[in-house]
């Protein structure tokens, strides 16, 4: 019995009379991407996370490139990135006319390290993009302190962390404004690209609205006239599509049985792995300063030997993901930044050991049972060599 | 009778398509539902229909514009030649790159940029030539071509209107070293959502762009990434309905013909309007376009009988704040902008539908 890395086809056989009803709407309204579907996705999205605005595009990665920009970065300006993430959260900074700046996270929780940040703040840095990786949020009070103190904008990468709160706030909401992505494997997944940009701030939602649809300013959603709405800013086209708004409308009315399915599912692993040799570290929400509410998106754990067991579960059918192999700053477009192995250290040892164990609502039990076991087995047959 | 300018129906006939297609992908066991086989597959397609070493399916017709922009290296101290009268994305994607967009006027009656207008905005900077084609009429691809030449630029192509126009035997998309279609709702080969292609003969321009298009990875390794790239991607569904709805193109590209002749034939020597010109060459009936005298009489006259229509661009893109460029004029441009109406085209409509616009159009210039 094989256990994929991603599937998702139970909840959507069981979700279809919803989403088959809202892409039937959809049909009906005749508006296929910006339309009334996506407002009524932001809507729903706003009333989930707590957002004063939330403004539905094309992709996370997006949403990350028109938050900065609309938060006013400038050509030249610094952004401090966490050296452990997924590209976006560094090449967006680059695609809104700034200059990444890297920092090493924290060992266990993954987040950026709040001393690091102020270690490689320079003056010419204005802003700070914490991401929050995995299960948890960042370290918010340490780095928000660190970037109070600095003269910092903070805006989070929290394109993996819906659901996610830090003192009660939303993520992506405990600074100048925030993203959701709705990559298909995402706590909320789309079937297709599509994410969003989450703030408090009148003013950043107005310029991301904007510049998702060709710089127009004003309401364009729903209307198809708003073409010849002349261009107030130089803006992209990162319009998201009803279709997908349809899917994620469906599955947001489960997301929290969604989340408590993920946590069992963790715990679950959690049970199983502990004291396994070769186990460097298993996943788990740390204590902060605040109340923290993890979200178990990714079950990633740092083993030894971290390859040779990803090959062990994928020639048993185990579909194991290695997030991430190689840290942003040794990435071969940021090799012009000059930086060299050692330079982040925690983050390079992140990227050798982690490794992400299959983890969706769609999983059962006995799944993850038979991914411990085949952990188990590789950990037996590394100490008997 | 009403008669909507943007058509509420496109995809009636294919509910069920889309809710087929939805369910095919959510539900097959390889669970990819972005850049997977059936995009593989369209883009193949799509590449041999027009003879193109490359097809790469994006995000949007402009993310397409801006992904070859890039791959073509355009940064800061470039100039890109743009028409002066054009959608926004023809002068935001050099801008977001940080080169300048230079501005050319237009042809006063058919809307496209103006070859002669080109040729004297090119200069030692000038990287890349950018022509679009414009409602139903290509530009003058052939001048363009040797001015690109002349001039050591790329001719990127804005074909993201053209698809299924030809001109002297070519495709449209095929005339510069690259080209882009779009795929939103509207467009000739609209689709139930947004996306985009590259067209190139350049196979390492394509490559470049595949490259571009997906964070910057190779597509052999992930998380490995050799460039900085964007998310443009194309998702599977999308692709499904596409590939689903090829087949019916030629016949609806047929239909927006036929209409358009009959449009042209009906308006000709009409006081007050000028059709586009008439016959099939270097045409795409995307949109059909009158230039009237009395334009917002006529839009109010249509739309009291019920009849949609719709002015594009009220100003000319250096007019508009996000570009503006002074210190000279753009004198056909800003009368296209003035006298500039579009009348509906789309496929379904029945011939009562267009006889009663054309019958319509033809009565308010008469009186």
């Amino acid at each position: 019995m094989s256990v994929p890395s991603f599937t998702q086809s139970a909840t959507f056989s069981k979700l279809w009379p919803t989403t088959s009803r809202h892409i039937i709407d959809v049909l009906d309204r005749g508006k296929y991407s910006h339309g009334h579907k996506v407002v009524e996705l932001e809507e729903a999205l706003a009333a989930y996370t707590g957002a004063e605005y939330v403004v539905g595009v094309n992709s996370g990665t997006d949403a990350l490139v028109l938050l900065l920009r609309a938060c006013g970065l400038r050509p030249g300006d610094e952004v401090v990135v966490p050296a452990f993430s997924f590209i976006a959260s560094a090449s967006a900074v680059v695609l809104a006319g700034g200059r990444p700046v890297f920092a090493d996270i924290e060992p266990d929780g993954y987040g950026m390290d709040p001393a690091s940040l102020a270690a490689v703040t320079t003056e010419r840095t204005r802003f700070v993009l914490p991401a929050h990786l995995f299960c948890q949020p960042a370290d918010m009070t340490g780095l928000g302190e660190t970037a109070r103190r600095l003269g910092l904008t903070v805006v989070e990468d929290s394109a993996e962390a819906i659901g996610m709160r830090y003192g009660g706030t939303h993520a992506g909401l405990l600074g100048k404004g925030g993203v959701l992505s709705f990559f298909p494997t995402k706590t909320l997944g789309a079937l297709g690209d599509a994410g969003a940009v989450l703030t408090d701030d009148p003013g950043v939602a107005e310029t991301v609205a904007a510049l998702r649809h060709h710089g127009r300013f004003g309401p364009t959603a729903g209307h198809f006239p708003a073409i010849n709405t002349t261009t107030g800013a130089v803006g992209v086209n990162s319009k998201m599509d009803d279709l997908q708004a349809a899917v994620l409308l469906a599955k947001l009315g489960r997301l929290d049985a969604d989340i408590e399915r993920r946590a069992v599912l963790a715990h679950r692993y959690t049970e199983l792995l502990a004291g396994v040799p070769g186990v460097r570290k298993l996943p788990s929400v740390l204590p902060r300063r605040a109340d923290v509410r993890g979200v178990f998106y990714v079950y990633a754990l740092e083993v030894e030997r971290r390859d040779q067991l990803a090959a062990h579960l994928a020639a048993r059918g185990v579909g194991a993901e290695t997030y991430y192999p190689t840290p942003l700053h040794l990435q071969p477009c940021f090799a012009d930044l000059g930086h060299r192995p050692g330079d982040f250290p925690h983050a390079e040892a992140a990227c050798r050991h982690a490794l992400a164990l299959p983890l969706y609502p769609d999983l059962h039990e006995d799944d993850v049972a038979q991914v411990c076991r085949e952990i188990r087995d590789f950990s037996r047959s590394a100490e008997a060599a | 009778m009403k008669i909507a300018f943007f058509p509420p129906d496109l995809f009636e006939d294919d509910r069920e398509v889309l809710l087929d297609v939805v369910r095919e992908v959510a539900l097959d066991p390889e669970q990819r539902f972005i850049l997977g086989r059936r995009t593989e597959r369209f883009e193949t397609v799509i590449r041999d229909a027009v003879g193109a070493a490359d097809a790469i399916a994006c995000s949007s017709g402009t993310s397409a514009l801006t992904l070859v922009l890039r791959a073509m290296g355009v940064g800061p101290g470039d100039e890109v030649v743009v028409p002066a009268y054009c959608c926004a994305p023809l002068a935001a994607a050099p801008v977001l790159l940080g080169a300048t967009p230079v501005f050319a006027d237009v042809d006063p009656a058919t809307m496209v940029v103006d070859p002669v207008e080109v040729e004297k905005a090119v200069t030692a900077r000038t990287k890349v030539v950018m022509p679009a084609h414009v409602f139903s009429v290509m530009a003058d691809m052939p001048a363009l071509r040797a001015i690109a030449a002349d001039a050591g630029a790329r001719l990127l192509e804005d074909s993201a209107v053209a698809q299924g126009g030809v001109l002297g035997g070519r495709a449209a998309g095929t005339w510069g070293d690259a080209g882009v279609y779009s795929f939103v709702q509207v467009k000739t080969f609209g689709m139930p959502g947004e996306g985009g292609m590259v067209v190139t003969g350049d196979p390492e321009l394509g490559r470049v762009v595949r490259m571009l298009r997906n964070h910057g990875q190779d597509g052999r390794t992930r998380f490995l990434h050799h460039r900085i790239g964007v998310n443009s991607r194309f998702d599977e569904i999308m692709a499904a309905f596409q590939l689903r709805r090829l087949p019916g193109l030629p016949a609806r590209l047929e239909r927006r013909a036929r209409i358009g002749e009959y449009y042209t034939e009906r308006f000709t020597g009409l006081p007050g309007v000028v059709p586009p010109p008439p016959g099939r060459d270097g045409r795409c009936f995307y949109v059909y376009s009158l230039l009237a005298e009395h334009r917002d009489a006529l839009h109010d006259h249509l739309a009291i009988r019920g009849i949609g229509s719709h002015v594009y661009y009220r100003s000319p893109l250096p007019h508009q704040a996000a570009f503006r460029t002074t210190g000279r004029e753009w004198p056909a441009a800003e009368r296209a902008c003035a006298r500039q109406l579009a009348i509906p085209i789309h496929p379904h409509l029945t011939d009562t539908q267009v006889e009663h616009i054309a019958d319509e159009v033809c009565r308010f210039a008469r009186t």
